[in-house]
């Protein structure tokens, strides 16, 4: 579908409209309250996850080679993905080689970066989600929604529905009952895993071991059951202590959904030792780039790698909130997914969805990590209109330029540069404002701002009066 | 003390009364207004559509209008914003950086200037009424100039400020975003409005033309009863400047 229907289409569902603003208001009002009640000084907290971040991407190549080094120690295997289908091949290869035909996977955006499960699916092997958000949207066949909420788009009545549906089961809609269905379909099927997949929230190198954030419990499963368990971490993931784990996990919690912690916390330092009597013998950590170090040479868009996936920005997006993350079509959607979707699909591809924005700046201000997300929006905008850093950013050779938009800003700085010019032009709109009213339906700028507006009253009088007491020069 | 009046491509073209009133404020409370003939637009257009070259283009002709070493105040936070931190991102790393800085160190929105550098204390001699007020995004992030337009607003002793419930969320004007996204700006507009309506207020104010434009237009247009003013136009009019 093209962008333009797609968003249309989204802006006429009024039951998704109903959900995404019911749901985003409630992830606003939580995190406010939140920080209001209990965080003393959160700017400053802020600054401090700004610093941690932005020191770590100063010495990624470092800092990813002491992780490398750790994890070794520690047991676990390292693997490094230079793009999608490396990572989609070093998974496919672990799992023919132990036979595995199907994968238990806890939540994981960078598996959806790499298309993992539609790569699997025509290997003949299953990925079966464990997160309830996940499987919801697994059974309609959707992608997520949004980055920690996958499944937010959807009421608890919808979801009643679609259990009933696909699992066959009574239709409920209380959350405790549609989560008892959930742990029932999945505590069944956890038994049988021999490979489980999940993503990391931080991978810290000193210490060689990766930190999992959830609050089902669910996720664990795919860490704990099976035999093998494989994280795919990006490598932006990476920090250099726990210490500096722990100020961005501070960071993320109230962010990303209002709380405080989250329930679980699995922090995973080694596979099963000589006399544990669970834990997967195997552990892998798939280090994925996809063009993470093509963002990181930016000296402008780097910053743009501090992101931490708390999915604040989408909550508190005007825009995301009316359209939800599927009118993006792409994996990253809302703010920073228009930050990092071009630059790790290309420009070319994903280059339309930086207009889904009003640049107010509102990202830029809940970001626990204070990326400039607004600024980098727009500034993405001269990129493809060819004006940017001279910086190569992905796909931008493809780009056609607009030469109708560009021909329009020329004459505009033309008229507000010259001012008889930008005279006679006020003048036309004294005379023709009023009037303009009757061919608004032929031009196109017109019609677009009436479709919902009153024709304004564009009167151009002030320029011909003389006040009292002011000096004219 | 002199001071520039800038009066902004939209304030010339749809909201002569509020830049009349803009005048008589800064004359009531001292202030000896200039007036440049020239003057135009601050280059918002090109540059939120990432028309960098030609918004510098258009921030020179302000800088070179606007020379001698007076204060240039603006009835409208998100243009203020433009010249105070935008202007400085845009020459950063150019020849013309330290002039772009002492140009924007003169800039003030004129709510800030009112309250901050004319001391201005409100006489409110209007009726009994009840209003609500809409931020515009670059006068709430970007010039943080919304707390003192509030704060004149709360001066006037017979006018009671009922709060938006989402009052920092976007209108959806956005300048060119309405334009290149009509629909999208449309909802934004549908749900501000209807948080308006919820508030019963006689009047919601805003003190930047483009969402004034934005949302007058959409109530006009659904036939709603809520009178739409501009800040200086509404607080001129309460103090009896006109
Ligand atoms: S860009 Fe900032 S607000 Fe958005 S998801 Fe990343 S860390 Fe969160």
């Amino acid at each position: 579908m093209e962008a333009r229907e797609l968003i249309t289409e989204k802006l006429n569902d009024s039951q998704l409209r109903k959900n995404l603003d019911f749901a985003m208001s409630l992830l606003q009002t939580n995190r406010k309250k939140l920080l209001k009640d209990r965080y003393g000084d959160w700017e400053a907290l802020r600054e401090e996850g700004r610093k941690v971040k932005q020191n770590t991407l100063s010495r990624l190549p470092e800092l990813l080679e002491r992780f490398e080094e750790n994890a070794k120690k520690n047991g676990i295997q390292v693997h490094w993905a230079s793009d999608a289908k490396d990572a989609n091949d070093i998974i496919y290869n672990l799992a023919k080689k132990n036979n595995v035909t199907k994968i238990l996977k806890g939540k994981s955006m960078a598996s959806e970066e790499i298309h993992f499960n539609a790569y699997l699916k025509k290997k003949g092997i299953q990925a079966i989600e464990t997160d309830l958000g996940e499987i919801i949207i697994q059974l309609i066949d959707e992608p997520p929604v949004h980055i920690v909420v996958p499944a937010i788009h959807k009421n608890r009545y919808e979801i009643g529905e679609i259990f009933e549906k696909h699992l066959k089961v009574e239709r409920f809609s209380e959350p405790k009952d549609l989560n008892a269905v959930a742990r029932t379909h999945l505590r069944k099927e956890f038994q049988e895993f021999k490979m489980g997949l999940s993503g990391v929230n931080f991978a810290i190198a000193n210490e060689g071991a990766i930190w999992l954030l959830e609050n089902e419990g669910n996720g664990r499963m795919s860490t704990t059951v099976p035999d093998i368990h494989i994280a795919i971490c990006g490598i932006e993931k990476i920090v250099e202590s726990f210490d500096d784990a722990v100020i961005l996990d501070t960071l993320l919690i109230p962010s990303a959904t209002g709380q405080s912690i989250t329930c679980y916390n699995n922090i995973i330092t080694s596979p099963r030792k000589d006399g544990d009597l669970d834990g997967p013998k195997e552990v892998h950590v798939i280090l994925l780039d996809h063009h993470r170090s093509d963002i990181l040479s930016h000296k402008h868009y780097s910053k743009a790698l501090s992101c931490i996936r708390c999915g604040t920005c989408m909550n508190h997006c005007p825009v995301y909130e009316k359209v939800g993350g599927h009118a993006y079509g792409a994996t990253y959607p809302g703010p920073i997914g228009e930050v990092i979707s071009p630059q790790i699909f290309g420009i070319d591809r994903y280059g339309y969805i930086l207009n889904l924005c009003s640049l107010c700046g509102r990202c830029s201000e809940v970001c626990p990590v204070k990326i400039p997300l607004a600024e980098m929006i727009r500034d993405l905008r001269s990129e493809k209109a060819g004006q940017g850093s001279g910086e190569e950013i992905l796909g931008i050779s493809r780009i056609k330029p607009k030469m109708a938009e560009k021909l329009g800003f020329k004459i505009f700085a033309f008229l507000a540069s010259t001012p008889w010019a930008w005279k006679s032009m006020l003048w036309g709109v004294k005379v023709f404002g009023p009037i303009g009213k009757p061919l608004a339906p032929l031009l196109p700028m017109i019609k677009q701002w009436t479709s919902c507006r009153a024709y304004p009253t564009l009167d151009a009088s002030f320029q011909s009066q003389k006040l009292e007491g002011v000096i004219y020069e | 003390m002199k001071v520039y009046f800038f009066g902004t491509c939209l304030g010339n073209m749809a909201y002569s009364k509020a830049l009349v009133s803009s005048i008589k404020l800064l004359q009531h409370y001292g202030a000896q207004v200039i007036y440049k003939k020239d003057q135009s637009c601050c280059g918002q257009p090109s540059f939120n559509s990432g028309y960098y070259e030609e918004t510098r283009k258009v921030a020179l002709a302000n800088i070179n209008l606007f020379d001698q070493p007076y204060p240039i105040v603006i009835p409208s936070g998100s243009c203020a914003g433009m010249m105070i931190h935008d202007y400085l991102e845009l020459f950063k790393d150019t020849p013309h950086f330290e002039r772009v800085q002492e140009f924007s160190s003169r800039v003030y929105d004129l709510s800030d200037f009112l309250l901050n550098h004319l001391n201005a204390n409100l006489c409110d001699t209007g009726e009994k009424t009840t209003v609500t007020w809409h931020s515009n995004c670059h006068a709430l992030r970007v010039s943080k100039c919304v707390e003192a337009s509030k704060t004149l607003i709360r001066m006037l002793e017979n006018v009671n400020l009922v709060e938006l419930e989402r009052e920092e969320e976007c209108c959806g004007f956005g300048g060119t975003f309405s334009i290149k996204e009509p629909e999208i700006s449309k909802t934004m507009v549908e749900k501000k409005i209807q948080d308006i309506l919820s508030r019963n207020v006689e009047y919601i104010i805003s003190g930047d033309g483009g969402c004034l434009l934005n949302i007058s237009g959409a109530m006009k247009k659904m036939g709603c009863d809520v009178k739409p003013a501009h800040l200086y136009e509404f607080l001129a009019q309460r103090i009896g400047l006109e």
